[in-house]
């Protein structure tokens, strides 16, 4: 595959004079199913092969996609993406140029120990029952669950025109929970996610009957909770609302593409931006998380990425045309969903480094506040401004964790709100999580539990 | 372009149900669908690029003994790729379990013709004539103001065709164009930078103007350079249809779909005849409204598309459905459902979702305001509680009025409250409605929401 791929690219450059081409073909396979209130709604399977062909011809990039691999359909996909390029660069200012990086030629296997083709799917239809009898049986109360299954395998194939060629398996297994509650017209919904790449065996560490009587518990107790009082208030985040938070309020602004673009970390290089205490990571590397893979979709390698350390921003995410702006060496974070789209920055695995406190110690000095455990969705704004919705939430009342608090969000600004963490816990946690930018990318984000002075919690009351 | 003709289509998905059938299927649905898509983009002030998308593929829904299953394809090419799909669908729906709910895939019945979707003009449209239309967006954008800058935009001309089949003998075709421009800018001055102000213009036919896109979309970004905070108080809020769109998607749309009413997942549920909204608010799902974004002679599954009343002077009427939830209730379905492509089962989603417009016009709406906000764009309405309604959100920027005038931007205003409880305090309707995705509406005037100021 990867030989039709390279003439391909040949085609591009000695035809028509292309700088840089690069050929991404894909043969994967999907399974799915849908599971509402213990009815299979259908079970499914798809195919999805295809090719992506990019190419920089005069500065601008050209970009074509097809559903065939097929070498004649290629080549003339090929000549498609050049005039596209050509034809975009009549406009240019600034060229686009690439930063250098090594050559590879690797092909990458997966091994799991239970991989999810080798599952049939009755047992994953099994898995999915058992999660929606331990939530429909938790309480008479829970009104219906939904739960979602993937699977995603296959190989992905990818040449440039500089001699890199990589042959990489795809392995993902996730799945989504959800369930609502009822009671006295007050409608309650809670939501939770499972995502590995190592394989099937993600449900031997989640097992079935704990994560849907998870989803359950907490759509309960949010019946009888009070909506919080909006205002300025000091909170307690969890790893999962500090996953959240790491993603959406700081690493979307550490996306050199959005840097660029006017965000605010773009003056902030190499600047103090947050309290001595905050130390976040963007890594590739993790064995089995859900945003870990060995090369990105143009061919660099993954690695682990500081972003800040002791508050003083250090590095950003870069593809290779961000890399050439910034005169550094691109971290591998350039990712595509498919072959219908191009590669574009994308996180991996975000985090907070872990410090020193217990939970304890975090809530012991809060007199009036809020512990925010767990987090229903996020969005982030090139200013800075960034919202994080909560779907589990608790008062903090003298020092002490109190009763539960729904519909609940916080917001603030990035860069004030990095100063404000002033004590981080020594526990840890990552979650998977689906982020979008256009695409999709399969993620995780986490950390510890950490404490910050004061956000604007966005409340009713 | 080259494209898949009607006959082409129609004859490979009868095929595929034919041969469903012949396997096993007790009962078989094909749905093929092609996409071809040109853009050309921009980043950070300049066209930096173009692509050229060609997707095409084949959906198969097959039942046995009552239990459903599905299996896609994007390769189309070949009696074998088919077989295999179909086989795929097949085993998939015999690993399944049977559901006593399932009555069936939907009878033929007659289509309407969906009106103004469909203009050549769009296909004939090169590469070239997109990149002219993105630079006169670019350049109308930063001949407002020097502190504009251009970070993300493009334009785009697509065509979409679908073709259904299925063994009660439903069969059709239908195609479409879009053709679309948009521009995402900040305004920066010294430190300063503003929130993203987006503006766009999507069309079935062509017919958008690059000019005032990338005027308004600077025009706004500079407005939110000055910035003041506001205080935290229960206000008047004008929503924008880019407001109403994050807010309702998450939200109302969910309520009024039957299979969650059905699931106890909606708080409508037992509701219709009652009053839900404040007597201003007229809203239909119109599936064939002439020229609108999600206008198609049949939905999803080969159901005729047709205009539902949901909620007619305040009072609720009606919901959305597809045919398994339909036939659930011994009813017909709304033409309401929905799928991405050949990638996915048919799901409920709306149409056109129209808010009917008032008689006032947007200055009017304005004027009528002595202190309150008018919100654009929204963050984070997808964190909403899809079943409550409740939302807590925040306003990037918002702009303060103040005697019927914009006075000044603010930013990081939060919005919170409960979506059923803001429809019943929409005090006036304004007339100046437009598309936006699935919605079609104007801006509407809501009293006393909680703002939370800093």
């Amino acid at each position: 595959m990867e030989d039709i791929l390279a003439k391909i690219n040949g085609v591009a450059v000695q035809k028509f004079g292309a700088e840089y081409a690069e050929t991404r073909a894909q043969k994967l396979y999907k399974t799915m199913l849908t599971l509402k209130e213990g009815r299979v709604e259908a079970t499914k399977q798809g195919i999805e092969n295809g090719a992506a062909l990019r190419v920089l011809v005069n500065g601008a990039w050209g970009f074509a996609s097809v559903g065939s691999l097929n070498t004649e359909t290629l080549t003339s996909a090929v000549s498609d993406a050049c005039k596209m390029a050509k034809t975009a660069s009549s406009r240019l200012k600034t060229p686009i140029k690439l930063a250098e990086t090594k050559t590879v030629e690797d092909r990458v296997r997966v091994k799991s120990k239970k991989n999810p083709v080798k599952i049939p799917m009755e047992d994953k239809i099994k898995t999915a029952l058992s999660i929606n009898k331990a939530i429909l049986g938790y309480d008479k109360r829970i009104k219906s669950c939904t739960i979602d299954y993937l699977d995603l395998t296959g190989t992905n194939y990818f040449a440039n025109s500089e001699g890199t060629r990589i042959e990489q398996d795809k392995l993902y297994v996730w799945s989504r929970i959800t369930a609502a509650a009822a009671s006295n017209g007050v409608f309650t919904f809670s939501r939770e996610e499972i995502g590995s790449t190592a394989g099937y065996e993600v449900f031997d560490a989640e097992p079935p009957e704990r994560i849907g009587k998870k989803v359950a518990k907490r759509a309960i107790k949010q019946l009888d909770a009070k909506t919080p009082k909006g205002g300025k208030s000091p909170v307690v985040l969890g790893p999962n609302v500090v996953g959240v938070f790491v993603h959406e309020a700081f690493g979307h602004l550490a996306e050199a593409d959005l840097a660029l673009s006017g965000g605010v970390l773009l003056n902030n290089f190499g600047k103090k931006i947050a309290s001595d205490v905050v130390t976040f990571y963007d890594d590739g590397t993790i064995d089995g998380a859900f945003g870990s893979f060995k090369y990105d979709d143009e061919g660099v390698p993954t690695q682990k990425t500081l972003l800040i350390k002791d508050g003083v921003v250090t590095g950003l995410m870069h593809n290779r045309e961000t890399a050439q702006k910034f005169n550094v060496a691109p971290t591998g974070n350039a990712r595509a969903e498919n072959f219908r789209v191009e590669p574009i920055i994308r996180m991996r695995n975000t985090f907070m480094a872990p410090r020193d406190y217990s939970l304890e110690e975090l809530v012991e000095d809060i007199r009036s506040g809020y512990y925010f455990k767990s987090f229903r969705g996020g969005q982030a704004n090139v200013d800075g401004t960034f919202q994080v919705g909560i779907q589990e939430a608790y008062e903090i009342v003298n020092g002490e964790i109190g009763e539960a608090v729904r519909n609940a969000s916080i917001s603030g600004n990035t860069l004030e709100t990095l100063f404000k963490i002033d004590a981080v816990g020594k526990d840890f946690k990552l979650w998977p999580g689906r982020c979008g930018k256009g695409q999709i990318a399969f993620i995780c984000d986490g950390g510890p539990h950490i404490r910050v002075k004061e956000v604007i919690v966005g409340g009713s009351a | 372009m080259a494209v898949l003709e009607k006959d082409q289509m129609v004859h490979l998905a009868e095929n595929a149900v034919g041969i469903a059938l012949k396997k096993g299927a007790a009962e078989a649905e094909a749905y093929v669908y092609e996409g071809q898509a040109t853009n050309v983009g921009i980043e950070r002030g300049q066209i930096t690029k173009s692509n050229r998308i060609i997707d095409r593929g084949l959906g198969i829904r097959a039942s046995v003994n009552k239990a459903v299953g599905f299996a896609y394809t994007n390769i189309i090419e070949g009696q074998n790729a088919i077989e295999d799909t179909i086989l795929r669908a097949l085993s998939a729906a015999r690993a399944s379990k049977p559901d006593r709910d399932w009555k069936g895939l939907p009878e033929k019945k007659p289509y309407a013709v969906a009106e103004k979707t469909y203009d050549p003009k769009i296909l004939e449209l090169r590469a070239e004539d997109l990149v002219n239309i993105a630079s006169d967006m670019l350049d109308a954008a930063v001949s407002v103001d020097k502190r504009v800058f251009p970070i993300e935009g493009g334009t785009g001309a697509a065509y979409l065709s679908s073709a259904i089949a299925n063994s009660n003998g439903v069969a059709g075709f239908d195609r479409g164009t879009i053709i679309e421009c948009s521009l995402a800018a900040v305004a920066k001055e010294g430190n300063t930078v503003t929130p993203v102000c987006f503006e766009f213009n999507a069309e079935r036919s062509y017919n958008v103007d690059p000019n005032w896109v990338g005027k308004e979309a600077a025009r706004l970004a500079v407005s939110a350079l000055k910035t003041k905070r506001i205080e935290t108080k229960t206000t008047k809020l004008i929503l924008t249809q880019f407001a109403l769109q994050e807010l309702l998607y998450y939200t109302l749309i969910n309520a009024v779909k039957a299979d969650n009413v059905q699931r106890n997942q909606s708080p409508f549920q037992g509701k219709i005849g009652e009053k839900v909204a404040s007597e201003t608010v007229t809203i239909c799902d119109d599936g064939l409204f002439q020229g609108g974004l999600r206008t198609w002679a049949f939905d999803g599954e080969g159901s005729p598309q047709q205009k539902t009343t949901l909620v007619e002077k305040g009072v609720l009427r009606n919901f959305l459905y597809d045919n398994y939830a339909a036939k659930k209730e011994g009813k017909e379905s709304t033409g309401n459902a929905s799928r991405a492509g050949y990638l996915s089962t048919p799901n409920i989603e709306a149409t056109n979702f129209h808010i009917l417009a008032g008689s006032k016009t947007a200055d009017q709406l304005l004027s009528a305001v002595d202190d309150g906000l008018i919100i654009y764009y929204l963050q984070g309405a997808h964190s909403s509680n899809p079943v409550s309604g409740e939302f807590s959100v925040v306003a990037t920027p918002a702009w303060k009025i103040r005697k019927g005038e914009i006075e000044h931007s603010t930013r990081g205003v939060m919005l919170a409250g409960n979506i059923f409880e803001v429809l019943k305090n929409v005090s006036v309707i304004a007339n100046n409605e437009r598309k936006m995705g699935q919605l079609i509406a104007p801006w509407i005037l809501v009293e006393n929401v909680r703002v939370i100021g800093k």
